[in-house]
């Protein structure tokens, strides 16, 4: 991802708004009981579109601001969401990403990951002696299904909010188009994110 | 030049985990400080305009919610839920709010609340997206009078206490919060126990530590005890109306000493709260 101000400016705008959103909204409406939770699928998202440092250091503002707006010990939120970001950017730098389907399914697989995490966070602060009910897991894997379509939805968003900074995406610099194209000549092969 | 690009962002990996560990050090159990505080002054007319601003559409999803739940309980229900279809969403959430503040007046007449405590009324604004804790932001803050500990209630019954305190903004632990057990009794009994929420379950909470001379029927109600000790006093004022018993088998009774209760107040769905100030504890 090519880091300009203007980049930076939507980027930081981009964490503020999804940090608001989710607590605005996506926490406070429930499908089959259980409120989607936008925030991993975010962080995932922006590490596929900008890669492991770009991931992690979202994951940490992320985190970061979700704290302090919850009023919560600082940095639990963003130990996690680091990780995410970071495994996100990191799969990115590895391999192709060939399907449509591949970043709601990182999604999918993140937010279990991220929610496991938050609990591990949670057990690391002291979850006292409270029994933990068996519908925490049915709440996991339907925050996990939402992830899906959220990240689908969000990594399309996001790409084209992005664009002008994704090296090698199409469109990415309004360049004159030629007058004919030259018989023979070969198109540079198109890659996502990147 | 690869390498050393590698080696760059490993490490400011490092660094941003290194410096989450730091802050959860400094910050744990400190309750808010001066950082958390003034994000939290700037944020919270933000949050309060757009919770206000998204409302219709939240109330929209919450109502397909409902439909959905409503369907595979009762075909009545669901043609009722379609002719509310045709209500407005605006005039819809807006006859909640009425109710809801009706609830809250009817709860203060009724003398559940003791003398003593003023009621400041608060809108939930933010609630915390994990299932691990149950904390909500409420839009009234020290300068309303909130302060850290004061009861926070709806027109059920209980729902928590107050954690922590920002200008315009406070932060509310649910009694559904892993740190948060209340000290309750049972009427008309009169037994005493701890009451402990189940993590990820709102709807279930279990009253432990009961005395078993006393035997507990199912349908019983459950209030705060509001004891004082020497030095010492329950979080919460005497009788604040918690949840009623739903599960009282005997044969738990006798070898576990507890009761599984239901809390009056639907702690997932929290919209207007009473944050009781003041009081004589304090």
């Amino acid at each position: 991802m090519i880091l300009t101000p203007n980049i930076l400016a939507r980027l930081v705008a981009i964490v503020v708004v999804g940090v608001l959103l989710q607590l605005g909204f996506f926490s406070q409406v429930a499908f089959f009981h259980v409120s989607p939770d936008v925030l991993p699928s975010l962080v995932v998202v922006l590490g596929l579109l900008g890669g492991t440092l770009t991931g992690a250091v979202c994951g940490f503002s992320v985190g970061l601001l979700l704290d302090c707006l919850l009023i919560v010990p600082l940095g639990g939120a963003s130990l996690v969401l680091i990780a995410v970001g970071y495994l996100a950017g990191l799969f990115r730098e590895r391999f192709e990403i060939h399907s449509p389907l591949v970043p709601p399914l990182l999604c999918m697989g993140l937010t279990l990951f991220a929610e496991l995490g938050f609990g591990a966070v949670e057990l690391m602060l002291g979850l006292n002696d409270a029994t933990v009910s068996p519908l925490v897991i049915r709440d996991l894997l339907l925050k996990s299904i939402f992830a899906f379509f959220l990240g689908w939805a969000i990594y399309a968003l996001l790409r084209r909010v992005l664009r002008p900074a994704l090296v090698e995406e199409p469109g990415a610099r309004r360049r004159p188009r030629p007058q004919a194209a030259r018989p023979g000549r070969r198109r540079r092969p198109r890659m996502m994110g990147a | 030049m690869y390498r050393k690009q590698v080696r760059r962002r490993r490490a400011a990996l490092v660094l941003l985990i290194v410096g989450s560990f730091a802050l959860l050090s400094v910050t744990y159990g400190q309750g808010s400080d001066g950082v958390q505080r003034g994000v939290a002054t700037i944020f919270s007319p933000i949050q309060s305009v757009a919770d206000r601003a998204l409302k219709p559409a939240r109330d929209l999803v919450n109502w397909f919610d409902e439909t959905f739940d409503a369907k595979g309980k009762n075909d009545r229900l669901h043609t009722e839920l379609e002719e509310a279809r045709k209500e407005a969403v605006g005039a819809k959430s807006a006859l909640a709010e009425n109710a809801q503040l009706r609830k809250l007046v009817g709860l203060d007449e009724s003398g559940a609340i003791p003398s003593g405590y003023e009621k400041v009324t608060g809108r939930v604004i933010t609630r915390s997206p994990t299932v691990w804790f149950s904390d909500v932001t409420i839009d009234v803050g020290s300068g309303d009078g909130v302060a850290v500990g004061d009861p926070v209630v709806t027109g059920d019954g209980l729902v928590g206490h107050v954690s922590a305190v920002a200008g315009g903004s406070s932060k509310v632990t649910l009694i559904a919060d892993h740190s948060s057990p209340v000290a309750a009794k049972i009427v008309p009994n009169g037994a005493q126990g701890i009451l402990k929420p189940s993590v990820g379950d709102p709807g279930d909470m279990v009253l432990e530590y009961l005395d078993t001379e006393k035997i507990v029927g199912k349908g019983q109600s459950v209030v705060t005890s509001g004891w004082r000790g020497e030095g010492i006093e329950s979080r919460y004022p005497p009788n604040l109306p918690i949840g009623k018993v739903v599960e009282a088998a005997i044969t738990e009774q006798e070898a576990q000493h507890q009761v599984h209760v239901q809390p009056y107040a639907d702690l997932r769905n929290l919209d207007l709260v009473q944050v009781l100030t003041g009081g004589s504890r304090g």
